[in-house]
């Protein structure tokens, strides 16, 4: 008898399981609530270990796409920062070409203004090597009609005078030069005197008034007074910053902030010529 | 360290100059603007004779007022008297690469502003010293790094001159 069993022992147990899954099938088709009922039993009594393994699933799924994520980040911050970069230097191309293109509009409106004034603009190429002078040199030389003696300015006041021109170069004192001297007046109080240079670390200019009683007072406009050989007239120079009575009351000296920032030059005008008697219009400092 | 030739000396001398016109203006403020120049005419100094460094300098800021076009023998006669002492103080001195170009190049600073301010006082320009000496600082300091700096970039490394220095190493 063991024998037999054991001999079609595979068979009764497929034949046995076979039996179970149908009696199985057939009592839950009928009894189908309460199979339900006991699965949401089951279901609620291993709740909490499904929801741990399912917060765990959940977390280690979260861990292993962060993994993923970290090299694909990575390859899209590299992207990005390339980006950023771009757009960097295009901000500073921009910033580049508003800066010029006001400064040229600018010299634009100089010579609209001027009319009849005859204007050659120059850009500035190198400097003096020394610090005790204050020259410039610019592109522009006698093959584009530059000479000595000519006037050099700027929309926002006077630069200098062309002190030697060579064929496609020049050189410019600049007012700030121990050697320049302009000829000056003071606007309000119609005071003449000569603006000197002084030395070019000062970044100031001297205002030697030729009254000893001149009524000039600290945020006076100085500009040219025409009576200068070289500079036409109503030229911006600068503001008075302090009055100085010298000794004795003889003598009275102002000391003058000049209009141009001279660190930032970069293109000036030449005057080549302007009607006689000519005046700036008061926008460019005239009066 | 080989003497260097004239020409060696003018190359290095207007590319020096081109820096100081062209570069240096754009970096410091007017007035601020440091003396390459006197850097280069202390390089050439410590690698020569007295006799040479005069001429050096001498070239150098013979260049410099030419360019300039201003009171020709200012920096002449200024750099040829810095080269002769330069290169007598440099016989005499340890040899170094870094440290004594940027001392030596800091003192002449020192010493090149006020002589200069007087020649330029006996010139007619009555500059005040106050204002004058306003970019000293900045201007050693700038010699003091820019001298060696220059050293390195154009190769002028000193050869240990063994009769002259003071400690010798012995074969083990």
């Amino acid at each position: 008898m063991g024998g037999f069993i054991s001999r079609w022992r595979r068979l009764f147990i497929t034949v046995l399981v076979i039996m179970v899954v149908t009696v199985s099938l057939s009592l839950t088709a009928r009894v189908r609530g309460n199979v339900i009922g006991l699965s949401t039993l089951i279901n609620t009594v291993v709740s909490p270990a499904e929801s741990s393994m399912a917060f765990l699933g959940h977390e280690v799924g979260i861990g292993v796409s962060t993994v993923g994520d970290v090299f694909t980040l990575q390859q899209q911050n590299r992207a990005l920062e390339q980006k950023l970069l771009k757009y960097k230097s295009m901000k500073l191309e921009l910033a580049q070409v508003l800066a010029e293109n006001g400064r040229l509009r600018g010299l634009l409106g100089l010579e609209h203004a001027l009319g009849k004034w005859k204007l050659d603009p120059a850009s500035i190429i190198s400097r003096n090597p020394d610090s005790w002078f204050s020259t410039v040199v610019i592109d522009q030389g006698t093959r584009n009609g530059v000479h000595s003696g000519m006037a050099v300015i700027v929309p926002q006041g006077v630069v200098g005078r062309v002190i030697s021109a060579g064929p496609s170069t020049s050189t410019v004192m600049l007012i700030l030069d121990p050697k320049s001297g302009i000829g000056a007046l003071d606007v309000r109080s119609q005071s003449t005197g000569v603006v000197l240079g002084q030395n070019p670390v000062a970044g100031l200019l001297k205002f030697q008034l030729f009254s000893s009683k001149a009524n000039i007072l600290p945020g006076d406009v100085v500009t040219t007074s025409g009576l200068s050989q070289y500079y036409p007239k109503g030229l911006l120079i600068g503001q008075i910053i302090s009055v100085k009575h010298n000794h004795y009351g003889l003598t009275e000296t102002a000391t003058i902030r000049p209009a141009v920032d001279f660190n930032r030059l970069e293109t000036v005008m030449v005057v080549q010529s302007h009607p006689s008697g000519a005046s700036i219009p008061p926008i460019f400092g005239g009066n | 360290m080989d003497r260097l030739r004239i020409g060696t000396w003018i190359l290095l001398y207007l590319l020096v100059l081109l820096i100081q016109v062209g570069l240096l203006p754009q970096i410091f403020p007017i007035g601020y603007v440091p003396d390459a120049m006197l850097s280069l005419t202390v390089l050439i100094a410590l690698h020569e004779t007295p006799k040479r460094g005069m001429w050096a300098g001498l070239l150098g800021g013979l260049m410099q007022d030419l360019w300039a076009g201003r009171l020709i023998g200012l920096n002449a006669l200024t750099f040829a008297l810095l080269g002769y002492g330069v290169a007598w103080v440099q016989q005499r001195i340890v040899r170094d690469p870094i440290f004594v170009p940027g001392l030596i190049a800091g003192l002449s600073q020192i010493v090149v502003v006020p002589f200069q301010w007087a020649l330029l006082y006996i010139a007619g320009y009555h500059f005040s010293w106050l204002v004058f000496s306003r970019p000293l600082p900045v201007w050693i300091l700038f010699s003091m790094l820019f001298t060696p700096a220059l050293g390195g970039m154009v190769g002028f490394i000193p050869k240990r001159n063994r009769k002259r220095t003071r400690y010798r190493s012995f074969p083990m």
